[in-house]
């Protein structure tokens, strides 16, 4: 019989190995932009700028693309879960900074998941009108919470797939585009159109600010990053290179969605891309491809909103664990290994946003919730943003491996400053999406206040906060610990 | 082969902590040869996974170090056969649980599987089946399910 032994085995075996790889994480980053933007928001970018809308895009595009190298970068030095919060508390060592970058983190993923939530119902009217607006957006907040529990979408071979779901209705799109080029139909000069008035650089940050949002999602590749296959190689390159093909799709998409529909069309529309499908240009009737479109829309939505549903439970969960908000949102159900009750509450807030913003509609306060919740979206991620890219400029020259991946210093200013531009531009332009952004805060900092009150409740008598627990089941105490590590 | 290799899985729940001792309280130390505790993290979930047999909260953000919550996890299941006779292995895979125990499985030449099922409620039968199930449907070995309730215990083969 052989001796005892308790042993790490080599990871060459396969015994630690990860199952992230580059391509699965590129097509992961390329599914989750796709889906939170263009769909929902590219008639609102067309209103705002005009023909030369697409020009918002690729501004949009190259300022969060170079954001995505300061993330690579600090992907590379700390590959953990935990995104912007953790690059944050690394950089400024500062409990309040990093809970403050948290519940943005936090806030802007209840943002981002009504504003699709809304978008996604808009989609569904189009298949099925009878149901109100809200009553879908509301089910399907809760489907996925659902799903979420279940684990059905844990899946990546799903996840694969609804990424080349989302990318067969941007092709769609883009084949529409060439077939009206290729017919001499085009009239290329409102390409360079901007139909507000007053200054064109103006109605481009305009639009890029409505833009941003498509763009918003990549920073969630971090959930992954642990789990990546060689991550100083993989990330940076899968990262950059799922955000640039989003952009050159967003590009073309805007484009041909310029070329093809008059410009007042697209801005009422609130599924605008539907517009080009019905501008009946593909030798399809009309009827079919629209609820064809349609769906692949919906699928789309579904995806990245799954994402936005996992940061949130997740950054909840991970709170709760280290003691900043109640005990409760770490509960773990015993068979499906979810956080139900993070799940559950995340749901009810994302619920309460579209209610809110149904009784405000409805009291003659006029707002557009998928714009509105868009806009409290990127006001969260571009504060994210900028603090990510300093902290990597500050974090240069420390924790580096010879695999760190380095993002050109020049750039980042740039995209600092470009962040820093639109975070004003935003504000400036709207300030009352900053009560909402108050509301969601508001909300962080209760369920704090509620650790701090009654967190003492959950911890043993004699632990103190912050510190390890035992573990609630007696069970464990006799277990023998001696043979760890390697 | 001199003798059996088990694979003993662990989700880091209390249930996979019992399933471990129940195999150890019955099976013959001197016909296993090996054991690999195996945790499987899930990138894709909410929670990769959850460690409620040693859970660390030493510094802030290695809550959500799933990878560490499962070396935690395995640490403490690998450490009921600790002076126990075979050779124990640590083994972490990240994917879906099922699809990376039955792959281990294979890998190795698994003998015989011990997993645990979580619970006994709606969500076993109807919600697609738990990841117990999957692995008694497809498991290239004979597999051990230690359901919550004791002496409850059914053995597939």
């Amino acid at each position: 019989m052989s001796t005892t032994a308790t042993e790490l085995d080599h990871p060459d075996e396969g015994d630690l190995k990860r199952s992230i790889t580059g391509r699965l994480l590129f097509f992961y980053v390329l599914g989750d932009v796709l889906g939170s933007g263009v769909y929902v928001l590219i008639g609102l970018v067309a209103g705002a700028v005009g023909g030369a809308f697409w020009l918002a895009f690729a501004v949009g595009v190259s300022i969060a693309t170079i954001t995505g190298l300061a993330y690579a970068e600090l992907v590379t030095k700390y590959p953990q879960a935990a995104g912007a919060a953790l690059y944050v508390n690394k950089a400024f060592r500062n409990t309040f900074l990093t809970f403050l970058v948290t519940i943005c983190m936090l806030s802007a993923s209840f943002a981002a998941a009504g504003s699709l939530a809304t978008g996604f119902s808009s989609y569904f009217a189009e298949v099925w009108a009878l149901p109100p607006v809200l009553l879908v957006a509301i089910v399907f907040v809760l489907a996925l919470a659902v799903v979420n529990f279940i684990g059905i979408t844990e899946s990546v071979v799903v996840n694969m797939l609804m990424t080349f779901v989302e990318i067969a209705g941007l092709a769609i799109i883009m084949v529409i585009g060439v077939i009206h080029v290729g017919r001499g139909d085009a009239d290329f000069g409102v390409l360079t159109d901007f139909s507000s008035e007053g200054n064109p650089i103006f109605a481009i940050v305009a639009g890029v600010a409505l833009a941003f949002f498509a763009m918003t999602g990549f920073e969630n590749a971090a959930n992954v990053a642990e789990e990546t296959v060689r991550p100083a190689k993989t990330f940076p390159r899968a990262l950059v290179g799922g955000m640039a093909a989003a952009g050159a799709i967003y590009v073309i998409v805007a484009m041909t969605a310029a070329l093809t529909v008059p410009l007042d069309q697209l801005a009422e529309s609130p599924a605008a891309l539907l517009e080009v499908v019905k501008e009946g240009i593909l030798p399809f009737p009309v009827g079919f491809m629209t609820v064809l479109f349609a769906v692949i829309a919906m699928v789309a939505i579904t995806n990245t909103t799954l994402v936005a549903v996992v940061t949130e439970s997740r950054i909840l969960y991970g709170m709760a664990r280290e003691d900043v908000v109640p005990g409760v949102f770490a509960k773990i159900h015993r068979a499906r290994r979810s956080p139900w009750v993070a799940l559950i509450f995340a749901a009810i807030v994302v619920i309460t946003l579209l209610v809110v913003g149904k009784l405000l509609s409805n009291a003659g306060i006029g707002i557009d919730v998928v714009a509105r919740l868009a806009t409290v979206t990127v006001v969260f991620t571009l504060f994210i943003y900028g603090l990510v890219i300093v902290s990597a400029l500050k974090l240069r020259g420390s924790d580096e491996g010879p695999d760190t991946f380095r993002a050109n210093t020049a750039l980042l200013y740039v995209g600092l400053l470009g962040n820093a531009i639109l975070l004003v531009y935003v504000i400036v332009d709207d300030p009352t999406s900053l009560w909402w952004c108050a509301g969601l805060l508001g909300l962080g900092l209760a369920l704090y206040a509620a650790e701090r009150l009654f967190g003492h409740r959950d911890r043993p008598a004699g632990v103190e906060r912050g510190e390890p627990t035992p573990a609630s089941d007696d069970t464990v105490e006799d277990t023998q610990h001696e043979g760890e590590g390697s | 082969m001199t003798g059996m290799h088990v694979i003993v899985t662990t989700d880091g729940s209390q249930q996979s902590l019992q399933a471990a001792r129940k195999f150890k309280s019955f099976a013959d130390p001197s016909k296993v040869s090996d054991i690999s505790v195996i945790a499987v993290v899930r990138p894709l979930a909410a929670v990769g996974f959850s460690d409620d047999l040693a859970p660390s909260k030493a510094s802030a953000f290695e809550s959500l170090d799933f990878r560490k919550a499962a070396e935690s996890a395995v640490a403490a299941v690998a450490g009921e056969f600790d002076d126990w006779g075979p050779k124990v292995h640590k083994k972490i895979r990240s994917g879906s649980p099922a699809n990376e125990i039955i792959k281990a499985a294979s890998q190795i030449g698994a003998g015989l599987i011990v997993v645990a099922s979580g619970s006994r409620g709606l969500s076993d039968t109807v919600l697609m089946g738990s990841t117990a199930q999957r692995i008694q449907n497809y498991a290239p070995c004979p597999v051990l399910v230690v359901r919550p309730t004791k002496r409850k215990l059914r053995k597939k083969a």
